[in-house]
C-alpha cells in the first residue's frame, strides 16, 4: 500500500508526539543532572544544558549513602528476579504440561494474590516477618518481591510454553529426553523471549518497590534506592541537582538490564520448526 | 526391525470412541500404510504405537515385548511428524544427534552416525544450518534423518508429505520408498492420500470411523474391495457406484442386474461368493478405467451423454453430469474428445464390475 505525503507527515507527527511524551521527562532528568544549580532553577528553563558539571554526582556518591543504596537495590532486585525465574519456570511448565486435579482452578487462584493492595497485607506480613526475625533484612524484601512477581510470571510463562508446537515436545519425548532435560534443552531456549520479559518484569517491580522497603528495613545501611533516596531529599532540603543525579543513576541499571536481556526479544524463534 | 502387533486395541477420549477394538499385525520389514479420511482415527492409531497416546484397552507388542505402558523412548520407535517438529534453535547436526545424546552415546560415535544418515539423505552440506534456513523438503529430510540415526525397530510416519507442494511430494515419496528398500525396516505410515498409499505400501489398512475396513496389498484393495468405502477410496477418479436391482442369479457365479442410471438391463455382474444370498436392491460399481470406449457399430453396454471432458494429458475423463456426486466417470482413450451433449458408448471390461449390498458390503 502506498501512503500519501500527508499521511506520512501525520504518522511522523504522531510518532514524534509519543516519543516526546515518553522521552522528554527522561531528557529533562538526565540533562538537568549535569547543569549547574543556578541553571536548574533558572526562571527560563533550558532545553539544552548551557553549563556542564559533575558536582551533583560527586556530592551524591561522596556525601550520601547513595552507593550503599544502589548496591542494596541491585542485590535485592537481581536476586528477586533470579528467584522468580527459578520458581516460575518449573511452575509455569507444570501448569502447562502436567495434568493434576484442579489445575485450572489453581491457575486462576494464584492471580488472587493481586486482588489485595499491598498496604492491606503490610501489617500482617510485618508481624509474621518480625516473628521469623526477618525484619530489617534484605531477605525480607526479596521474599516479598518474589511473592508478588511470581503469580504473574507463572501466568506469562505458561502461555509462552503453550505457544510452542506440541509436536516439538513430542519429538523430544520420542528422542528420550526426561522432562527436566526437555525443559532445559528445548523449552527454555524456545521461550527465551518470554523468560526475558518475566525477568525484566520481576527486576523492575523490585527495583521500584517502595512500601515494603520503607517498612521492613529499619537501618540506613540496608535501604534500597527508592527509600534511601527519598531520605536524601529530606535530609538536605530539596537539592534539585542531587535529586536529578540520583534519579539518573537509578535509571541506569534498568537500562542496562534491558540492553542485556532485550537481545533475547527476537521474533520468529520457532520459525522453521513446524511447517 | 520388528513385528508390531496390536491386540484388541481401542481408544476413547472421554466418551468419544475414536478407535474401536482392533487387531493388526505389521510384519517385519513391512511398509504398512494406514489410510482413511480425516477423523478416522489413523493418527491416533499411530500415536498409540509411538506411545504418545495410551490405549484405553488392549495391548501393543513390538518384537514380542508388551510396550503398552512404556515411554515412547523405550519402545524402539522413531517418528516423523507432519509438521517436521524440528528443534528450531539447534542445527541440523544437533537435531539429528539429540536422540543419540539422550541415549547416552559417546560424542564421536554420534558424529559418525549423523554423518552416515546425512549422506544417505544428501544433507551433508546443511549440517550446520538451522531449520529456518532450510526448504520444506530439506526440513522433512532432517526429520527423517533424526529417525534414521536412532536405528529404530519401527519407523512411524504421520502424514509426512502433506505440508509439501505437489512436486516435492512426489520426490520425497520416491525417497521414502528407496529408504525402505535400503533399510529394510518396518515402517508404519499414515496418510489420507490414496496415491501415497498405493505407491508406497506393501500392505494397506483402510480405516473408517475407527474400524479397520480392509487390510491387503495395494492391488488386492484395488481389484477386490470388501466394501463400497474401500472401492470408493482406492483408485482415482473413484469407482462409479450406482443403485441397481438384482433380478436373480445365473447359477454360474453371476447376478443379473438392472442399472437404470447406466441403462443396463439383465447385466451379468460377477459375484465374489457365487452362493451368496442375493438382495433385491444393490449397489453396482465399475471403475472409470474399466469402461472401454467403443466406436460406432461395436457392441456396447452403456451410453453416456457427455457433459464435461477433463483432459489431463495422459488421461481423458468424461463426466455425464456437472457435479461429481451425480456423475458417471469414464476414461477415454487419448485423443478422443467428444463435445458436450455428444452420446458416447462404452463396454464394461469383462469381469470388472462389482456388486455391493445397499449397506456397502461386497457380494
Amino acid at each position: 500500500m502506498k501512503r500519501t505525503l500527508g499521511w506520512n507527515l501525520a504518522l511522523a507527527a504522531g510518532l514524534g508526539f509519543f516519543v516526546a511524551l515518553v522521552g522528554l521527562p527522561f531528557w529533562w532528568v538526565v540533562s538537568g543532572s549535569f547543569k549547574l544549580p543556578r541553571e536548574i532553577i533558572a526562571r527560563v528553563p533550558t532545553m539544552f544544558p548551557q553549563s556542564f558539571t559533575w558536582q551533583h554526582y560527586d556530592k551524591l556518591l561522596s556525601s550520601s549513602d547513595y552507593g550503599t543504596y544502589l548496591v542494596n537495590s541491585l542485590f535485592v532486585s537481581g536476586l528477586s528476579a533470579v528467584l522468580t525465574l527459578l520458581l516460575a519456570i518449573p511452575a509455569g511448565y507444570a501448569f502447562f504440561r502436567l495434568e493434576f486435579r484442579g489445575r485450572e482452578t489453581w491457575y486462576r487462584v494464584i492471580l488472587l494474590a493481586y486482588a489485595f493492595p499491598s498496604i492491606v497485607v503490610l501489617i500482617p506480613l510485618f508481624t509474621m516477618f518480625a516473628k521469623a526475625g526477618l525484619v530489617d533484612t534484605r531477605l525480607a524484601l526479596i521474599i516479598v518481591n518474589v511473592a508478588f512477581a511470581l503469580p504473574f510470571a507463572i501466568w506469562m510463562l505458561r502461555s509462552f510454553f503453550g505457544s510452542i508446537p506440541r509436536e516439538i515436545e513430542e519429538a523430544a519425548r520420542l528422542d528420550g529426553g526426561p522432562p527436566l532435560t526437555v525443559l532445559r534443552r528445548i523449552m527454555i531456549p524456545l521461550t527465551a523471549p518470554g523468560i526475558a520479559a518475566v525477568a525484566i518484569f520481576a527486576f523492575v517491580t523490585s527495583w521500584t518497590e517502595y512500601v515494603f522497603a520503607s517498612v521492613m528495613i529499619l537501618s540506613d545501611a540496608k535501604r534500597t534506592i527508592p527509600v534511601g533516596f527519598s531520605g536524601i531529599i529530606g535530609q538536605y532540603q530539596v537539592d534539585w541537582g542531587l535529586l536529578l543525579a540520583g534519579a539518573s543513576l537509578a535509571i541506569l541499571p534498568v537500562v542496562i538490564v534491558f540492553a542485556l536481556i532485550g537481545r533475547w526479544f527476537v521474533t520468529g524463534l520457532t520459525e522453521g520448526a513446524v511447517k | 526391525m520388528a513385528v508390531t502387533e496390536l491386540r484388541n486395541v481401542s481408544k476413547s477420549f472421554g466418551s468419544v470412541r475414536v478407535i474401536e477394538p482392533l487387531d493388526l499385525t505389521v510384519e517385519n520389514g513391512e511398509f504398512m500404510v494406514i489410510v482413511g479420511p480425516s477423523g478416522c482415527g489413523k493418527s491416533t492409531l499411530l500415536r498409540m504405537v509411538a506411545g504418545l497416546e495410551i490405549p484405553s484397552d488392549g495391548q501393543i507388542l513390538i518384537d514380542g515385548t508388551d510396550v503398552t505402558g512404556k515411554e515412547p523412548s523405550d519402545r524402539g520407535v522413531a517418528m516423523v511428524f507432519q509438521t517436521y517438529a524440528l528443534y528450531p534453535h539447534m542445527t541440523v547436526r544437533e537435531n539429528m544427534a539429540f536422540g543419540l545424546e539422550m541415549a547416552g552415546m559417546p560424542k564421536a560415535e554420534r558424529e559418525r552416525q549423523v554423518l552416515t544418515a546425512a549422506r544417505t539423505l544428501q544433507l551433508e552440506d546443511y549440517l550446520d544450518r538451522k531449520p529456518r534456513q532450510l526448504s520444506g523438503g530439506q526440513r522433512q529430510r532432517v526429520a527423517i534423518g533424526r529417525t534414521i540415526v536412532r536405528d529404530p525397530k519401527v519407523f512411524l510416519f504421520d502424514e509426512p508429505l502433506s505440508n509439501l507442494d505437489a512436486e516435492l511430494r512426489v520426490q520425497m515419496r520416491l525417497e521414502i520408498a528407496k529408504l525402505h528398500r535400503e533399510l529394510g525396516a518396518t515402517m508404519i505410515y499414515v496418510t489420507h492420500d490414496q496415491v501415497e498409499a498405493m505407491t508406497l505400501a506393501t500392505r494397506i489398512v483402510v480405516l473408517r470411523d475407527g474400524r479397520i475396513e480392509q487390510v491387503g496389498t495395494p492391488s488386492e484393495l484395488y481389484a477386490d474391495p470388501d466394501s463400497t468405502f474401500v472401492a470408493g477410496f482406492i483408485g482415482s477418479p473413484r469407482m462409479n457406484l450406482v443403485p441397481a436391482m438384482v433380478q436373480g442369479g445365473d447359477g454360474a457365479g453371476h447376478a443379473l442386474v438392472d442399472v437404470p442410471s447406466l441403462g443396463l438391463k439383465g447385466y451379468r455382474a460377477p459375484l465374489r461368493d457365487p452362493h451368496a444370498a442375493l438382495p433385491g436392491e444393490a449397489v453396482f460399481g465399475v471403475r472409470p478405467e474399466d469402461l472401454i470406449w467403443t466406436m460406432e457399430g461395436e457392441t456396447s453396454d452403456i451410453a453416456l451423454t457427455c457433459e464435461i471432458v477433463e483432459d489431463l494429458g495422459s488421461n481423458v475423463f468424461l463426466y455425464n453430469a456437472a457435479s461429481r456426486d451425480a456423475s458417471i466417470v469414464a476414461e477415454l482413450p487419448r485423443g478422443v474428445h467428444p463435445a458436450p451433449g455428444d452420446t458416447v458408448r462404452f463396454r464394461i471390461s469383462d469381469g470388472t464390475s462389482y456388486l455391493f449390498t445397499e449397506a456397502g458390503v461386497r457380494i
